[in-house]
């Protein structure tokens, strides 16, 4: 079977959607952590109060590997047939994957910031962990945007 | 239902009958007793002298409960007991309490000891870190032989123990030699930098030898107060550390027989933690030499029955009860029906509403229950979810908001099992059966419009209780200009999307839009700024198309849910091709699929959460409200059948 230029294009677009929100998560998931374990040296406790705030800024990291999927389910290399795709057809992958790519690596960061302040709220009042996941989910929002522009997309193009 | 309607009691009794009395209000829980002492200052003195005397037993109770909690947490590691939270507390009968409490000198006498314990326990601690510290310290120097106390000078010399940083070791060596210093230098050990050496030297040099070590910065090391060789000072504290250890045995061995007092020691606690919360609550309340008097916060409902209970009791009292007045911080208690009653948690974790708001549970409940379970979608989800939460509820003796918690997300994994039906997933693609409605997968259009709709239903109903709320403060026509308008316009705008409207839905929207123009600057007294505030105002619709779009995460997280789980379900059987293969293919499938689950329970609620929040609270609720604290009976270990 030959390769063409539109298969490498789409594939890159998979390796995109799953490479910069994984990179963006790792990165959020570690700046809670840090203010996190600074929390927990002082009480133990609240361990699973802090939990909850660290796993906000991981979801980014899931939603690209969900795009990653979808891009490498539609073009058929999951089944072992890759599509013979044009290279049109391929950059209008790769186009879809950019909104989930690029929204998922900042707002991953971003929330992660958010979240880490939110630890802070944890340490002095435990009772009001609601509105720090709130403030955190805030971010969230656009991350969620940027998903949903891109498997709406990925959904639309015709192969 | 609603916020409960609060009376304001006022009690007016004898103060022999003030313990009685108050026992009566302290069992019935309904109760929240006011602080009035702050309020009139007509007999501070005689208040003073009565609250001293308060302050004083209070403090005494203070330090009883902290030996008494000392002790029940020193005995903690000796003791198994069941677990509380599958067992339940301990119940206590009054004749077990009053036997307890008539030995109660003899427990507070185990309590001295148990301190002595711990005291002597930590001073093993102290000596044994100072011992650990001297064998560190000594360990590199064991191959001296000559015992410490003979170091310094003997008749023409002296002799010193050293430290030279390895760096300058050699030229430390070269600098005596070379002001023909008579010397011997001998190397003991070393540590991590330093060479730790024996230095003697003929004394009538020690100018040059000072002046030799400085240039090096070597230092003369101490060993003050110590006395044989290092390696016998040595073996002399590694005795002393397992005489130690073996003391600490000891110490645990006592600890251990003591260990069957811990109950009672609970009892106590618990018992006494009630005696202080009542005495607190008289704090609140002033008195004459005979009298006492006090102001309480009780719901409506339960007035007859306090009432009849107090009544009973005595006839020398005066009650009276009244409806609050305007600047009175009244509580909020909330009342909702059993099916309701776990979404208060999401409420309370935002803010109670305001004592004259509404009590947005009723209406936020059903939204909060669609929304959990269209954001998982996933039958197979949730009926785990359901399954595991429903033995919780009904292993675990839960109370107050872990149990609501509970609650709530087994409501979600019934709603999850119902949306999962509908979408027709079961753990992904794992069990194919035929969705009852739409796959979202293949018809992602048709489940945005949902989402949409419901948002937009979310919106109208908070729109509604806004103009409700207008309504009943007596103001029909803010209701009409301010949300009725709004709901004319925005409905113009969504019918201008369906063609079969036609021409009307232009005149829909413009009548809303023309009617905001119109009144939406009525507060502005200039023409001018009326018409342009009126103007501005249409720039809310924004507002409102934000909040709706912000309803398509309803579909984004379904989706996210049903691919993650076919995700997993794919890579699992990547590996399905032999007998080892099949076996780790369940275990990817079982360990993926409570990832899964357990990410988007959490998604599920911070989302739903969030449309409550933002979304639907921005319309009408006002938050602020003070939680009722009724004076109850709470206790930490055991339970009292009757006090």
């Amino acid at each position: 079977m030959e390769l063409t230029l539109g298969q490498v294009m789409a594939l890159f677009g998979a390796a995109l959607a799953v490479l910069l929100p994984g990179i963006g998560s790792a990165k959020g998931v570690g700046i809670v952590g840090e203010s996190a374990a600074g929390v927990v040296t002082e009480d133990p406790g609240k361990f699973g109060q802090t939990l909850i705030l660290q796993a906000l800024p991981g979801t980014q990291g899931i939603y690209g590997l969900l795009t990653g999927f979808v891009i490498m389910q539609r073009i058929g290399i999951l089944g072992g047939n890759l599509l013979p795709l044009s290279l049109y057809q391929g950059l209008l992958i790769l186009a879809a994957a950019l909104p989930i790519a690029f929204v998922g690596l900042l707002s991953a960061i971003a929330q992660g910031r958010a979240a880490a302040a939110g630890v802070g709220i944890i340490a002095k009042r435990p009772e009001e962990l609601a509105k720090g996941i709130t403030y955190a989910a805030m971010v969230e929002t656009y991350a969620v945007l940027a998903l949903l522009a891109s498997i709406l997309m990925l959904f639309g193009i015709k192969l | 239902m609603s916020i409960v309607k609060m009376k304001k009691m006022h009690l007016l009794g004898l103060k022999v009958e003030q313990d009685m009395i108050l026992d009566a209000i302290y069992k019935m829980g309904t109760v929240e007793i006011v602080d009035i002492t702050t309020q009139g200052q007509d007999n501070e003195v005689h208040q003073d002298r009565f609250h001293q005397k308060l302050e004083k037993e209070l403090s005494e109770l203070d330090s009883k409960l902290n030996r008494l909690k000392f002790a029940i947490d020193f005995l903690k590691p000796y003791v198994t007991e069941k677990n509380p939270l599958l067992y339940g507390k301990p119940k206590i009968k009054r004749q077990e309490l009053d036997d307890l409490l008539s030995r109660e000198e003899q427990y507070l006498r185990v309590v001295e000891v148990i301190t002595e314990l711990d005291q002597r326990l930590s001073r093993l601690k102290a000596e044994e870190s100072k011992l650990h510290s001297r064998i560190e310290m000594l360990s590199p120097w064991k191959s001296l032989d000559i015992p410490l106390e003979e170091m310094g000078p003997t008749r023409e010399t002296d002799f010193i123990p050293v430290v030279i940083p390895i760096k300058a070791f050699e030229g430390f060596r070269n600098g005596l030699d070379e002001k023909n210093v008579l010397f011997e230098l001998v190397k003991i050990g070393e540590s991590r930098d330093e060479n730790l050496c024996l230095l003697v030297y003929y004394r009538a040099q020690k100018s040059e030898v000072q002046d030799v070590m400085k240039e090096f910065s070597v230092s003369i090391q101490e060993f003050p107060g110590l006395s044989g060789t290092p390696e016998e000072i040595i073996a002399g504290d590694e005795r002393r550390l397992a005489e130690i250890e073996r003391e600490r045995q000891s110490i645990a061995g006592e600890a251990r027989a003591l260990s069957d007092q811990r109950f009672a020691f609970e009892v106590l606690y618990d018992y006494w933690s009630m005696v202080r919360e009542k005495k607190r609550n008289m704090l609140k309340m002033t008195e004459t030499s005979r009298t006492f008097c006090m102001t309480a916060w009780i719901p409506e409902t339960m007035e007859q029955t306090l009432r009849q209970k107090i009544g009973k009791l005595t006839d020398s009292l005066y009650i009276e009860f009244s409806l609050p007045e305007e600047d009175d911080e009244i509580p909020v208690l909330l009342e909702n029906p059993r099916l309701v009653q776990p979404f208060e948690l999401i409420t309370e974790l935002y803010s109670l509403p305001d004592p004259k708001g509404i009590d947005p549970n009723i209406y936020m409940a059903p939204f909060y229950f669609i929304f959990f379970g269209m954001m998982v979608s996933d039958a197979g989800y949730g009926l785990v979810l359901a399954l595991l939460t429903g033995l919780a509820l009904w292993k675990l003796k839960l109370a107050g908001q872990g149990k609501k918690l509970v609650q709530l997300l087994f409501l979600g994994g019934v709603s999850t099992f119902m949306w999962g039906a509908i979408f027709g997933g079961w753990f992904g693609d794992l069990i194919k059966i035929k969705p009852i409605w739409i796959n979202p997968l293949e018809n992602p259009m048709a489940i945005l419009v949902l989402s949409f709709a419901f948002g937009v239903i979310q919106i109208y109903t908070g729109l509604l209780l806004s103009a409700y709320k207008n309504i009943r403060a007596g103001r029909p026509a803010d209701a009409f200009m301010d949300q009725g308008l709004w709901i004319v316009f925005l409905s113009g705008l969504i019918m201008l999307a369906f063609p079969q409207f036609g021409a009307v839905a232009k005149y829909v929207a413009l009548a809303g839009a023309l009617g905001l123009l119109l009144t939406q600057g009525r507060t502005q007294k200039n023409p001018l700024m009326k018409f342009l505030s009126g103007l501005l105002s249409l720039y809310g619709v924004t507002g409102y198309l934000s909040d709706v779009l912000s309803y398509s995460r309803l579909l984004a997280l379904g989706l996210a849910t049903g691919v993650i789980a076919v995700v997993i379900n794919t890579m699992a059987r990547l590996v399905g091709v032999n007998a080892i293969g099949f076996i780790i293919m369940v275990i990817i499938m079982i360990g993926g699929h409570i990832f899964n689950i357990a990410i988007n329970t959490l998604g599920a609620y911070v989302h739903s959460s969030r449309l409550q929040y933002i979304e639907f609270f921005s319309k009408f609720y006002e938050s602020g409200g003070r939680p009722f604290q009724p004076m109850r009976i709470k206790t930490n270990y055991v339970e009292f059948e009757e006090v």
